[in-house]
């Protein structure tokens, strides 16, 4: 090679001594399946530790281990981001226009409409990024599971380094009490025991080995992972993994890195601007043009279409659904739905499908034993004491304390045999390979050996039975009758337990000559009752077309059982377990997703899955979750729902709603509050509209006919921004209707279509447009104003009667709000005084209108003039004919609804 | 297409944990196999014995898999030793892996991984290691999106890198941003890759498909490098394959630089290809 070679290897000059070194000629090997030896070698670190200098350019090359969230936008382009939407985008060209028009035509009050239109574009911008920019606490929660200090093993010498100094090579010691700090794989265990909850959700420790295994990582007993609890014993390990590139990392990864897309409502929005940016510029374009056709002037025709176009441009409508939807969500806090993210309060609504926990969610997480077995009378007593003696639980103080399902038994046996004085010897606990315990008791001087646990393990060590009160062996019949009866509980989806005695002094035997000869007393089938409001809530669910979907822990008949007994499912649903959705590909899964199905042992990686796949179907999917590791399932949904009494802060962190009641009523009381609040919107929609027809009628009639001008800009104003703001907030506090959860999902139906135009701009908005011309001309015929005569610019009739045309248009939208309230129901059917909201809203509004039209500062500002009393006269009776010409369509549209 | 294997040694870890996917993609393709430690003027002591020993090592475990071997310590730097070494042997890939500089400069400037990305004449395997103790992949993420120039070179790259560690691989189709600057239009466009991504992942799977590789296809939408963390997070992929990236400095400077994000966010270890100059 080159000629400043150092050194040379060549396949052929390899030494015994290298060749000593190997270990191993595959590279292609997993660290669980490793030897001590092997691993220590494959990590390049010995059993004394790295050394402090190795530890340095390691911590250099991998970083500190750190658990952080994925960078996102900065926050800048999220301000910036806020500025350059759609609807913004159409404010700054009112604005702009606005400001043109002051510049060509000074004094017409363009002005203060431009400053106006960017103060609501700056406070729109504001409030959605403070409202949208949450730090993210979740990662925040999630770093508090792991520790400060490691002990960890540097150059032969035992060190306590911060947890963020860990790096892969490095020995860590670990005992009873400690977090993990980072993957590792155990070189030595003394009967270590760690607690997985936060990756895997098992509540149950797992004992732990340092043996090599076979099976993939996250089973492997040989591998600690970081963010989990040593429960007891002690043991070293060498780190593989630290920071995110951990499992705990994966996780962080996952909740901080899922991309958020826009809601649906925030989609509707967008799709509701190109709307009205349409109408707006049409309207526009065509004034225009039929200002040049009959002959008026490119500046007045400009300025004209100006107007026009920014009378179009809803400005009140960001702020307004911002306040409507946080008006919702105060009401869901009332309902015991917390809800985190303002636009999830509507996506709620438009939720198709809804992934549900079992346990807590649709149980009430209450034990309860709800059945026994014994082989014929006078065994009963004999049960209850084993059920009394081997227990964990503990009763004092009148309250119960333990395992749910330990407390479950011990209130059985006190209900039925009362109290018992009761020695406790000596006890083998329960773990989850020998799926039993063992207590041995001293009463009234005998000693007794109790034993509980799963039948498959219990049985064997039985040679006789408890039956009629007597011990007879155990034959094939007696032993079928017994697992007859096993089988017949499981189907119910109990939990059973099996319960075995003897009567023996066994202080001095062995744990295994304990636990043999004894009589099988009988068993107790162990429930957790459906909470009483589901079965309802899941009709509610069936009738409003939203799928629910159990997805739990539990095995495949406890799930089954109960979601037949809620009415979940029918009587042939399919069940889908851990292993076999391992196996599914994702078309695979598809297809499964469009039965009745029902998930069961699944982790919350699976339920991730589900989701994922379910997104992709297109379906908006609000799912449930309670542990740290169901956190990325949460950000992933659509909407998701941590509970508020069990749940994990992890999860509340990363969840948009939290359940103060973990109840699943509650999340479809929510969907029906969601539903209200996009029907809601519609509605102010539609009232917004419904001026417009008003705004621009008389506007044309100015351009086309050379009338006296019938409203001014600042006029508009006042009722775009100033009048109707209360009443259309009120509108957004409508309580649900009753048939909101009759209705399909909404899929593709947007905020507005061709029905709502019809009804806001045409019917409605004509009818006010007529009516408000009409009191305009009554008040110029009644102050001396002949058709073709030109008042001057100011002129007091002028003045009045664009004043007329202004409360008209108030007036008019008094009678709107009403008619509003209801696409389909007529005004009487709500009552009056119904929503406070809207009549406290339409006094506020008639007081300025009262204002503007007989102050002199309103009359400054606005250009107006007081009025005569007869123009209210007039302007009530047709706000009321406007409310019963409404009622008139609204039954039409129902017999229609019915007829099709 | 592979005759001659490089891997670039030096006295970080990562560089012994990169040279073992060298190692079995050597053995997968029957290369010759090149363990090169270019130690620069004025390394340490213990740095040099580090980079020494990681060489033996490595030297063994190649033979140990039957792997034609030679391993050269060679005084001098690192991009000039490697480069000339390169251009003497015929070398079709190098192998190299990341330094801490490489993540942390805006662009890779005036980084190694620029120096041998931009300068090499062969192509260019680029290492980042995050897992020390995952080194044998079982499931391959390999995102596509846009142009794809040298698809049969990428897919040989991918298909024999697989065998090599008997992994099945999953093609990750990526489509556009979520939700851009104006937040209007993107949002509607229809899921899925676009024209040329759609037609290069095609092609890239028919590639694939000749070496009996099983795949599976996968499409995400939103930021690349969001998308490709997020799926190896989530689908637990032990490594990416990603193209390097053909954006200048100006226009990473405007639109971002996606091999740059997942460089620093990867959550398993990544290997950013660059094919062979000479073929294109």
């Amino acid at each position: 090679m080159q000629s400043d070679s150092i050194q040379t290897r060549k396949k052929e000059s390899m030494s015994l001594d290298n060749k000593a070194q190997v270990l191993s000629a595959d590279t292609a090997m997993r660290i669980q399946g490793l030897s001590k030896e092997e691993t220590l070698k494959f990590l390049n670190t010995s059993d004394k530790g790295l050394s402090a200098e190795e530890a340095d350019r390691r911590l250099l090359e991998y970083g500190h281990n750190e658990i952080r969230a994925v960078k996102g936008k900065p926050l800048w382009r999220k301000l910036v981001a806020q500025f350059t939407h759609f609807l913004a985008l159409l404010l700054w060209i009112a604005a702009g226009l606005s400001f043109l028009s002051e510049y060509l035509h000074h004094g017409e009050g363009m002005l203060s409409l431009g400053i106006a239109i960017v103060v609501v574009i700056f406070i729109n911008a504001l409030f959605t990024f403070v409202q949208e920019y949450r730090a993210d606490k979740a990662v925040e929660a999630l770093k508090k599971l792991m520790p400060f200090k490691v002990k960890v093993m540097r150059d032969s010498i035992l060190n306590e380094i911060p947890s963020g100094d860990v790096c892969p090579g490095d020995l860590i010691l670990l005992s009873e009490g400690d977090k993990v700090p980072a993957d590792a794989r155990l070189i030595a265990v003394n009967r270590l025991a760690v607690n997985n909850a936060p990756l895997t959700g098992e509540a149950e420790s797992k004992p732990m080995t340092c043996h090599p295994f076979d099976g993939d990582l996250m089973e492997s007993p040989n591998i600690v992972f970081a963010g989990t609890l040593v429960v007891s014993g002690s043991g070293s390990a060498v780190v593989f993994a630290t920071g995110m590139a951990t499992e705990f990392g994966k996780i962080a990864h996952l909740t901080s890195g899922v991309e958020q897309g826009l809601s649906s409502l925030q989609k509707e929005i967008i799709s509701v601007t190109r709307t009205i940016a349409v109408i707006a510029l049409s309207t526009g374009i065509f004034f225009f043009g039929v200002g040049t056709f009959t002959g008026r002037g490119f500046w007045h025709n400009l300025l004209f279409a100006i107007g026009i176009t920014i009378a179009n441009v809803p400005e009140g409508l960001l702020p307004t659904v911002t306040l409507a939807l946080a008006m919702g969500s105060q009401r869901m806090v009332r309902k015991k739905a917390l809800i985190k993210t303002l636009t999830s309060v509507e996506t709620l609504g438009s939720v198709t499908v809804i992934c549900t926990d079992k346990t807590g969610t649709l149980t009430r997480n209450i034990m309860e034993v709800s059945d026994i077995w014994m082989d014929g009378p006078d065994t009963e007593s004999r049960l209850m004491k084993a059920a009394w003696c081997c227990t964990n639980a503990v009763y004092a103080g009148g309250c119960y304390k333990g395992d749910p399902t330990e407390t479950a038994l011990l209130r059985k046996a006190r209900e039925v045999y009362g109290d018992l004085s009761a020695e406790l010897v000596s006890d083998i606990p329960f773990d989850s390979v020998r799926k039993r315990m063992t207590t041995v008791n001293r009463i009234k001087g005998e000693v007794f050996v109790f034993t509980k646990g799963a039948v498959e393990t219990v049985l064997p060590l039985c040679s006789r039975l408890l039956s009629g009160g007597t011990e007879k062996p155990i034959d094939d019949c007696s032993k079928a009758s017994l697992m007859q009866a096993y089988q017949t509980l499981m189907d119910r989806g109990l939990r059973v337990l099996a319960f075995a005695y003897k009567k023996e002094d066994v202080s001095d035997k062995e744990e295994c000559l304990v636990e043999s000869d004894l009589v099988f007393t009988g068993l107790m089938g162990l429930e957790d009752p459906p909470r009483p409001e589901v079965p309802e809530a899941l009709k509610k669910c069936g009738e409003a077309g939203i799928k629910v979907i159990m997805i739990t822990g539990d095995a495949g008949r406890t799930a089954m059982a109960i979601a037949r007994q809620i009415g979940l499912v029918g009587e042939h649903p399919r069940v889908i377990e851990g292993p076999e959705l391992n196996g599914m590909n994702d078309d695979e899964l598809k297809k499964a997703l469009v039965e009745e199905i029902v998930f069961a042992r699944m982790t919350p990686d699976h339920k991730m899955r589900v989701v994922s796949v379910l997104k992709d179907e297109g379906e908006r999917v609000a799912v449930t979750g309670d542990g740290v590791n169901d956190a990325p399932a949460l950000k992933k949904a659509d909407i998701g729902i941590a509970m508020g009494l069990s749940g994990t802060d992890v999860a509340k962190e990363a969840a948009d709603m939290v359940l103060l009641d973990d109840n699943f009523a509650t999340i479809v009381n929510a969907v029906e509050e969601g539903r209200a609040i996009f029907e809601n919107i519609k509605k102010f929609i539609t009232y917004i509209f419904a001026h417009g027809t008003p705004e621009a009628l008389p506007y044309i009639m100015f351009a086309l006919f050379r009338i006296p001008l019938p409203l001014t800009v600042m006029q508009i104003l006042a009722i775009d921004l100033g009048t109707e703001t209360l009443p259309a907030l009120a509108l957004g506090v409508e309580p649900p209707e009753a048939s909101s959860m009759k209705q399909p999902p909404r899929r593709n139906s947007g905020l507005i279509d061709s029905a709502l135009l019809f009804r806001g701009y045409i019917f409605l908005g004509l009818i006010s447009a007529v009516s408000v011309l009409f009191v305009y001309f009554f008040a110029l015929y009644r102050g001396g104003w002949q058709w073709g005569m030109v008042l001057p610019q100011g002129h007091l009739l002028e003045r009045q009667a664009s004043s007329a045309v202004f409360l008209g248009i108030v007036i008019m939208q008094i009678g709107n709000v009403f008619s509003c309230r209801s696409a389909t129901e007529p005004v009487l059917g709500h009552g009056i005084f119904s929503n406070r909201l809207i009549n406290i809203g339409i006094v506020v509004e008639v007081l300025l209108a009262v204002f503007i039209i007989y102050h002199p500062l309103g009359n400054r500002i606005f250009g107006t003039a007081p009025l005569e009393s007869a123009i209210w006269f007039i302007l009530f009776p047709l706000s009321g004919l406007l409310l019963i010409a409404d009622d008139v369509r609204k039954r039409y549209v129902i017999r229609r609804l019915h007829t099709s | 297409m592979y005759k001659k294997i490089l891997v670039a040694i030096n006295e970080f870890t990562n560089s012994e944990v990169a040279a073992r996917y060298a190692l079995a993609l050597a053995k997968s393709c029957r290369s010759r196999l090149f363990l090169i430690f270019a130690a620069e003027e004025g390394i340490g002591q213990n740095a040099f014995g580090h980079a020494e020993g990681a060489l033996v090592r490595l030297f063994a475990a190649a033979e140990g898999m039957g792997i034609e071997v030679e391993s050269n310590t060679v005084k001098g730097a690192t991009f000039k030793t490697i480069s000339g070494v390169v251009r003497e042997h015929g070398i079709d890939l190098v192998f190299t892996a990341t330094r801490r500089e490489d993540i942390q400069k805006r662009f890779f400037v005036r980084t190694h991984a620029r120096e041998f990305m931009m300068n090499l004449p062969c192509s260019v395997a680029m290492v980042r290691v995050v897992e020390m103790g995952r080194t044998h992949p079982r499931n391959i993420l390999v995102p596509l999106k846009g142009h794809l120039s040298q698809i049969e070179e990428r897919a040989y790259f991918t298909a024999k890198l697989a065998q090599g560690f008997n992994a099945r691989t999953t093609i990750l189709n990526l489509s556009g941003p979520i939700k851009g600057i104006f937040q209007s239009w993107e949002q509607e466009r229809d899921f899925g890759p676009d024209k040329h991504t759609a037609k290069g992942v095609e092609d890239f799977i028919s590639h694939l498909e000749q070496y009996k590789v099983q795949h599976e296809r996968r499409s995400a939408q939103g930021s690349v490098a969001r998308s490709i963390t997020t799926e190896a997070a989530f689908r637990k992929n032990d490594l990416i394959i990603m193209g390097a990236s053909e954006r200048g400095l100006f226009k990473s400077f405007l639109s971002g630089n996606p091999v740059e994000n997942v460089l620093r966010e990867t959550p398993c270890n990544l290997i950013v290809f660059r094919p062979g100059r000479k073929s294109r």
